[in-house]
């Protein structure tokens, strides 16, 4: 290909790029030194805002969250998306409908979902867990304002929303296993369980690593769906980084722009953190492939 | 090859869902559709090139008469009016961003007395008075509520066109209060008195529903308590009041009616709490009055007959107010809008005018006076009621951002995470805090 050619090609993407992504990580990491008002230049202020978000005890309970979510989460997706989609894998003509189905949690608008997903457990709007958990038990769990009910239906949301995709990934993954493979095991009298552990698991380990790193990405920026999900997330110590960053820097119409920036700053460099062993993994699969 | 058929299948379901989406947006976008608005005069002169005026006001049956009745009489020959759906959240971080800068993404907005003196402060909206003068015999302007006029100034000088108003209403159940004996509750002790009666009778287990939402709804309750006693967030020279009397009463207050109501409320905001009396599971509730309409219809209830509407009670007998507060909307421009600014004013003022007020009733309370009568509404007369007995909003620019800074502590206290004396305490620290702050 050509330079002009190349140029052309690439050029928009990279102006998309540069003005959608660059040039916001730059806006942010300069006014997290600002004390920042709407529409007026910000006054440097140093390292205050880092100080102020680091001496918050919300800022700790928020990672604290997020980080408990994301774990939790991530491998609840990784163990049921693998049985999913193997069972599926063996499924006849009813899959396509199955499959279909089920991406309707995934292509949903995270908050029209969440929505949805709160009414199960909202009495005011049916709560059918509800009613069915009372016949059982006679219990009556406070969903909305105890901490550890309301981690249990954010979790059980996110899985929801995030299960279809990731495996949609893994069905894919398991499809591209060499039927010799799973052969040579069977003749070799591997039982099923070892023909999963040790033949198609290390085969598909790309396509795992792929879903962790997407999985981690999306649940560290878990905000959404906390609105309809956990309207008191504070009080209860659900709030997670996002949320906590819209609140300072947006919520009605808040001045605290800077101080919500460092508070971004550090979540950013926390989600490279938390990323840095996948990517470091997927390079040097590429590296070598290459 | 069998996970392209996957992949079709995925897209077809994508598509479906898609669409279903997209059928919804747009059954919401028609919400803002001005198809059925009031028709009224709006002769402004006309520019002389073509123009766009960029209308921001949340969608609610409140707000939309107005804005639907700005937009389709004053859309003509050159000028369209455009207005996009928009919720109340968006609308206000949309405000905020729009004032910011030299330039902004709108020409008229929707604003309330509680964010007013704010903007009136920083220079961001336009005062209004030498247009009010101007136009007040072509639109009538001097029959706009006074009290809703003082509620949208800053400084003297009105910053917003006031449009309508909302205070706080009692709806409660007439049967259930009739089949006990009960009258309406003048104070919060006869409130819980009710309250045990009808739990007595075993068929409601939380009689008792107000908005006390930890994310927006909980301050405006607190303020309206202590409004009831006669004081307000910060007082006329701007010093905070969370270490008074009057703020231990109001917590009490609070506090006291807390067993009576759902244990989740403080998630409720004022759907859900509409909600609880559609589905019969509250005997009671104190919300806006632009709420109010809602119960009355049919089609979202039942129960539709079966509510009445009384003023909200004092949180004590004696009390200078009762348990309310008066939130005012109304129109302003902003100083970075490009359009001519008499162009815009003669915009909102037909947006107020005698027909579009007249046609808001019973959605609204307009802010022009005599629209709403004992006969408009079967809220009307508790709404008039509570009018005259709710206290005057001081306008302070800090009010909003000292608002949001207490809110978790006042989640804290009602919850029972803090006590009230520590938590008076706190919010007053944080007060002065952000006030020496902003």
């Amino acid at each position: 290909m050509r330079r002009r050619e190349f140029a052309l090609l690439m050029g928009p993407s990279l102006l998309v790029m540069l003005g959608l992504l660059v040039v916001p990580l730059v806006r942010t990491i300069q006014w997290s030194f600002q004390k920042v008002e709407y529409g007026s230049p910000g006054d440097f202020i140093g390292l205050s805002n880092y100080a102020q978000a680091m001496s918050d005890p919300r800022l700790g309970r928020a990672v604290f969250f997020t980080l408990l979510l994301t774990v939790i989460v991530t491998a609840t997706i990784l163990v049921l998306g693998y049985l999913i989609a193997t069972g599926m894998n063996g499924l006849g003509k009813l899959r396509p409908y199955i499959l279909g189905a089920m991406l309707v949690a995934y292509v949903l608008p995270n908050i029209v979902g969440a929505v949805s997903f709160s009414w199960l457990f909202d009495q005011n709007f049916g709560g059918a867990v509800n009613y069915v958990i009372q016949a059982l038990t006679g219990q009556n769990i406070l969903w909305f304002t105890e901490t550890w009910p309301n981690r249990i239906m954010v979790i059980a949301h996110t899985v929801w929303h995030l299960l279809p995709f990731s495996m949609l990934m893994i069905l894919a993954g398991l499809q591209g296993v060499p039927k010799e493979l799973r052969e040579a095991a069977l003749i070799d009298g591997a039982s099923g369980r070892k023909t999963h552990l040790y033949v198609i698991i290390p085969t598909i380990r790309g396509v795992l690593g792929f879903v962790c790193l997407i999985t981690i990405m999306d649940v560290l920026r878990t905000f959404d769906n906390l609105i309809p999900l956990s309207p008191q997330a504070d009080a209860i110590g659900n709030e997670s980084i996002m949320l906590y960053v819209f609140d300072t820097a947006f919520r009605d119409g808040s001045a605290q722009l800077g101080l919500g920036s460092a508070i971004n700053v550090l979540a950013i460099l926390l989600i490279l953190v938390c990323l840095f062993p996948f990517i470091r993994g997927l390079l040097k699969e590429a590296k070598a492939k290459a | 090859m069998r996970f392209h058929k996957h992949l079709r299948t995925g897209a077809a379901a994508l598509a479906v869902v898609a669409s279903l989406a997209g059928v919804t947006a747009c059954g919401a976008g028609s919400r803002s559709g001005a198809q059925d608005a009031t028709a009224v005069a709006c002769d402004y002169t006309m520019p002389t090139a073509d123009t766009t005026v960029n209308v921001l006001a949340y969608n609610s049956s409140a707000i939309d008469p107005f804005t639907n009745t700005m937009v389709k009489s004053c859309t003509r020959d050159k000028v369209t009016l455009k207005h996009d759906p928009i919720d109340f959240g968006g609308q206000v971080t949309k405000t905020t961003a729009s004032l910011a800068g030299g330039s902004g993404s709108y020409d008229v907005l929707e604003t309330y007395g509680f964010v007013v003196p704010g903007f009136a402060a920083k220079g961001n909206i336009e005062p209004l008075d030498d247009y009010v003068a101007k136009y007040a015999d072509k639109y009538k302007l001097n029959a706009l509520s006074k009290q809703m006029r003082s509620a949208m100034s800053y400084d003297g000088k009105l910053y917003g066109l006031p449009m309508q108003a909302q205070m706080y209403v009692l709806a409660y159940r007439k049967d259930v209060f009739d089949s006990l004996g009960l009258k309406p509750p003048t104070t919060f002790a006869e409130m819980i008195d009710a309250a045990k009666a009808i739990q007595a009778k075993g068929e409601i287990k939380y009689p008792i529903a107000l908005p006390l939402n930890a994310t927006a709804d909980i301050t405006t309750n607190y303020q309206a308590a202590m409004n009831s006693n006669g004081k307000d967030f910060l007082d006329s020279s701007g010093k905070p009041q969370f270490a008074s009397n009057e703020s231990r009463k109001a917590l009490e207050g609070m506090k006291s009616l807390r067993p009576y109501m759902d244990p989740q409320v403080t998630t409720f905001d004022q759907p859900k709490v509409q909600q609880q009396m559609f589905n019969g599971t509250a005997a009671m509730a104190i919300m806006f009055s632009g709420r109010m309409n809602d119960l009355t219809l049919p089609a979202n209830t039942k129960l539709a007959d079966k509510f009445a509407f009384a003023a909200p009670p004092a949180v004590e007998g004696g009390a200078p107010y009762l348990y309310s507060r008066l939130s005012v909307d109304g129109w302003s421009i902003p100083k970075n809008t490009k359009l001519d600014k008499d162009m815009l004013f003669q915009m909102m003022a037909a947006s107020v005018s005698e027909d579009a007020s007249k046609a808001s009733v019973p959605a609204a309370y307009p802010a022009r006076e005599g629209m709403v009568s004992d006969d408009s509404s079967k809220y009307a007369a508790a709404a008039n009621a509570t009018l005259g007995k709710s206290m005057p909003t001081p306008g302070n620019p800090s009010a909003a951002p000292v608002t949001n800074a207490i809110r978790p502590i006042v989640v804290q206290v009602i919850t029972g995470q803090l006590d009230i004396e520590a938590g008076m305490q706190q919010m007053q620290s944080i007060a002065e805090k952000t006030i020496a702050g902003s």
